[in-house]
């Protein structure tokens, strides 16, 4: 297969030989190595790729991913990173409009036309830097002679793949993991990996979020050997009896082997939280194997306040005692219903005293580091924060581990954002709303709600799933909410959008979210015979000194059990550090410094952290409110 | 100084009423329009006279809701409203405006068990109202302060209501009887009441400058400061003033920048070096709000009417403390 630049300008492509979404979790070679999490099976393609920056796509250097092509004259830039904080291209921050605002006119393709291909729009985009990347590698001993793949965690906004000089595969969603297949191409020795980056696509439409606007692989680049037999995708479902007494496992396993697999069965054990051995099964190898209906008397629930998980461990083994490999994974039993119109957790009424979080380092933008993590997750905790909302894309995925852990309510939003083609000026105006009602947007969209499903979907802390943020509300979103539906009865979806298009209000949401709604307004909705227990998807818009007025939030809970609580607008103030231009000394800049135009400036700064995560003053009242209603 | 040492020594001047004490000596300008000079233990705390307080550096959420237009005026009235009148009262009796040639009759024995100074301010607002600042001195060099605004129909919403110090070098830290953190009206319930000490005069890094510092409910704040402008005193030994509730607790920011300094910023790194305190006692505050940052208004309950009069006070401790 031939890669065509014309994908960027059509929206029914963005997947091209991509492998199917899957569960997030990891094999190991053994036990050992599954105890300290470090696997043979993976290799990392993080650090100095050669690296080469053009202004517009006509720039590129084409046929670079050429073993035979001339790379002598590439620079190096660090994987993973933006491309635009290694000094190519200009940084920019914008919340609703386009970054192209003001200099390129555009409508989304078929959005006013069903014959507007949208042809050249972005292929021949003259704000679409390209950056190509290429490294070499050779297989690590234990990789080698099995089948591989490649993982990138996430590219911003497009890109294209090559393995020694041949095409692998297209990707778009910047936020979602894409894996490729690498076997067919791989080669003994070194092999020569060349990615090509595009900041724009269609994808650019549908990732219109309130911030910095970069490109560039800004997450982790992995090998992952499968062996002769592989877990590819398992769904954990482990239910709770209507009295919350008892846990009931259900797996369901889907494996792939090689032709001259040989014979194996899979092990599946499960240890309580004191390493106690509950359960242990084993079935022979098939390309699909369940075990239901697994009791678990008695069974310790997980929550907030005790985190309660359970160790599940998936041994392959052949028939000889060769391990050929190890899924560990860490779940919790837990139950959330919609009953009466109010949300419970275990049976108990969920209060969610939440934050939206958007990934933000000042050093390294959206490349945000373990450490980030494990200090935002005290912050959490200092602060009696027990929800967040992923705003508004997939999170790296050891955020949802840690989640897991330190029982944080998720609401795990897929990578949707489309508020520049609807919110003009302040008004609704969705006269070229995408993904809207528009065929040929439908499918992208359904796969962003795929890719957060599959890869989320056996972590205890998603308690709901959200479909995206402000991007009005049509047949495309009601398909995504759908899709949820069908496939995972054991959460409840979320949408704010739909308040903005009410026709769709029975199809699209299990809660009433509103945005910023204050206090008078949502106690109107909930007198008045609502239908749906309300959620602030986004309040308290922390911007520079604000915070003010909490207590009027607080009383809704007290006063009406329909209203669940929400989540702050946000978590961290998005600025980055930078060189003053005056005294050379570190300051932090935010929009509008860069000669970035046009730009909504200091809205990049609404966080209950500065940017360098110092908490702002106000925290201390969120931790005061929020420890009114911990649970 | 015979049986002296609990009244205060009343120096009828030209341009000022002084009033002296043990270890304490104050000037009450009559050309400036306030209390020029404060004294204590041979350290002067007064960079310019104190001023009324309007207006706090804009918060983005005040610029989101339009707040900064419609209360325009009181930046104006911050920066450039001037003293009308000044009264002098020496124990509870007024004796007018005692300048030369009516001040002869006096001598440099002149003592009092109280000593006031009120001076009336005229906003620089349309239509304009006033403000009345009074200091009461007893012979400790304690000073009662109480200001009161007077409301008038027409003005728009208050930013803040408070008296302005501006002390002549940047304070080493402060420590307070009061709410911890940063509080404000509409933001306080987070506070843990308790004695804390800051260092320094910290700005809150907002990415643009603004209102910042605020400590509701404090019942008493010490300044501490170990430089001075006189070139004839080196010491760099902490000295230190304190000001504490008279009836009621009071709110107060004690930072290096005026509201003006701040409203102008971009970026905290433009703010100039902090050379001065900036300490401000308030009557009022608006609350910062928190819905949202591009329409919704602050809580009714947490404007500041213009149109209602505003008085409180608080009182200086004297050398003694």
């Amino acid at each position: 297969m031939k890669a065509e630049i014309s994908w960027l300008d059509d929206p029914e492509v963005f997947r091209v030989n991509q492998l199917p979404a899957r569960s997030d979790h990891r094999a190991f070679q053994s036990t050992a190595e599954a105890t300290t999490k470090q696997s043979s099976l993976e290799q990392s393609l993080d650090g100095d790729w050669q690296f080469k920056f053009a202004k517009t796509p006509q720039e590129r250097p084409a046929g670079f991913y050429d073993p035979d092509y001339d790379r002598s004259k590439f620079d190096t830039i660090a994987v993973p990173g933006h491309i635009e904080i290694a000094g190519y291209g200009q940084l920019k921050y914008i919340n609703t409009t386009y970054p192209w605002e003001g200099k390129i006119f555009r409508r989304p393709a078929y959005a006013l036309n069903d014959q507007d291909t949208g042809k050249g729009m972005f292929s021949e985009g003259e704000d679409n830097t390209v950056g190509a990347y290429a490294t070499t590698f050779t297989l690590n001993p234990e990789l080698r002679d099995k089948r591989v793949i490649v993982q990138f965690d996430g590219v911003e906004e497009a890109m294209y793949l090559w393995l020694n000089g041949q095409f692998v595969g297209y990707a778009e969603d910047s936020f979602s993991r894409s894996e490729f297949d690498l076997t067919p191409y791989l080669k003994d020795g070194e092999n020569l990996i060349a990615v090509e980056v595009f900041k724009r696509s269609t994808a650019a439409f549908i990732e219109d979020q309130d911030m910095f606007r970069f490109s560039g692989i800004f997450r982790s680049v992995r090998l992952v050997a499968k062996p002769a037999v592989f877990l590819e995708d398992m769904t954990l479902r482990p239910d709770v009896s209507d009295d919350y007494k008892n846990g009931d496992l259900n797996l369901a396993l889907k494996l792939s082997q090689t032709d001259d697999a040989p014979d194996a069965e899979i092990r599946v054990k499960v240890t309580d939280g004191d390493g106690r051995e509950v359960l242990s099964l084993a079935k022979p190898v098939a390309n699909t194997v369940s075990f239901t209906d697994n009791a678990f008397k008695n069974v310790h629930l997980w929550n907030h306040m005790d985190p309660y998980l359970y160790h599940l461990q998936i041994e392959i083994v052949t028939t000889a005692g060769e391990t050929l490999a190890v899924v560990p994974y860490d779940f919790g039993f837990r139950k959330v219903e919609l009953k009466n119109k109010i949300m419970l957790l275990n049976g108990n009424r969920i209060i969610i005293n939440g934050v939206n979080r958007h990934e933000w380092d000042a050093h390294r933008g959206r490349a945000v580091t373990a450490e980030d993590m494990t200090y935002d997750m005290q912050i959490f905790h200092e602060n009696n924060i027990n929800a967040v909302r992923t705003c508004h894309y997939p999170d790296q995925i050891p955020w949802y581990f840690l989640c897991d852990h330190e029982g944080i309510y998720m609401m795990a939003e897929n990578n949707l954002e489309s508020h520049g083609t609807w919110q003009k000026m302040g008004a609704v105006e969705p006269s070229y709303n995408v993904p809207g009602s528009v065929p040929q947007w439908k499918e992208a969209v359904l796969d962003r709600a795929r890719s957060n499903y599959e890869t989320f979907k056996n972590h205890t802390a998603v308690l709901f799933w959200s479909l995206g943020n402000e991007s009005y509300a049509g047949d495309d979103i009601a398909a995504m909410n759908k899709f949820y539906k069908d496939h995972d009865d054991t959460r409840l979806t979320h949408y704010e959008g739909v308040c903005r298009n009410r026709k769709y209000e029975d199809q699209i949401s299990d809660m009433e979210s509103m945005m910023y709604d204050p206090p008078l307004e949502i106690a109107k909705y909930l007198e008045n015979n609502p239908k749906k227990p309300f959620v602030d998807c986004e309040y308290m818009h922390d911007m520079g000194n604000s915070l003010g007025g909490m207590s009027s939030y607080n009383d809704l809970i007290d006063k009406y059990p329909m209203y669940q609580g929400g989540f702050i607008w946000d978590y961290i103030d998005q600025a980055l550090w930078t060189e003053d231009e005056v005294t050379g000394e570190p300051v932090l800049r935010y929009g509008g410094d860069f000669d970035d135009r046009h730009s909504d400036y200091e809205f990049s700064g609404d966080g209950l952290l500065f940017a360098d995560r110092t908490p702002k003053p106000a925290m201390q009242e969120v931790k005061y409110y929020y420890g009114k209603h911990i649970n | 100084m015979a049986n002296t040492s609990t009244k205060v020594k009343v120096i009828f001047g030209d341009a000022s009423l002084g009033l002296r004490g043990t270890n304490f000596g104050y000037i009450f300008s009559y050309d400036r329009g306030g209390l020029e000079s404060l004294v204590q233990n041979g350290k002067e705390w007064c960079y310019r006279i104190p001023r009324p307080a309007f207006w706090r550096a804009t918060t983005d959420n005040d610029r989101g809701n339009q707040f900064y237009v419609k209360s325009a005026q009181w930046l104006g009235a911050d920066l450039f409203s001037q003293c009308v009148k000044i009264e002098v009262f020496i124990d509870g009796q007024s004796v007018g405006f005692p300048i030369s040639p009516e001040n002869n009759k006096y001598s440099n024995q002149e003592y009092a068990t109280k000593a006031a100074v009120e001076y009336t301010y005229e906003t620089a607002t349309t239509p304009a109202t006033t403000v009345t600042v009074r200091y009461t001195v007893d012979g400790t060099g304690s000073i009662q302060v109480a200001a009161r605004y007077n409301g008038a129909k027409g003005l728009p919403q208050l930013p803040v209501f408070g008296l302005r110090f501006t002390m002549p070098t940047a304070a080493t830290g402060f420590d307070y009887d009061g709410l911890s953190g940063e509080t404000y009206p509409d933001r306080m319930a987070g506070g843990v009441p308790g004695t804390y000490h800051v260092d320094g005069l910290p700005v809150a890094p907002f990415m643009v400058p603004q209102e910042c510092g605020m400590h509701m409910a404090t019942k008493s704040v010490t300044v501490n400061r170990d430089l001075t402008l006189n070139n004839a005193d080196q010491s760099r030994d902490t000295f230190r003033l304190t000001f504490k509730q008279t009836d009621k607790p009071f709110a107060f920011t004690c930072l290096p920048y005026t509201p003006e300094e701040l409203e102008n910023a971009t970026h905290i790194e433009e703010l100039p070096l902090k050379r001065r305190t900036i300490f401000t006692v308030y009557g009022a505050s608006r609350g910062v709000g928190g819905i949202d940052s591009w329409g919704a208004d602050v809580e009714e309950k947490y404007h500041v009417s213009a149109e209602d009069d505003i008085a409180f006070g608080f009182t200086i401790s004297g050398p003694e403390g």
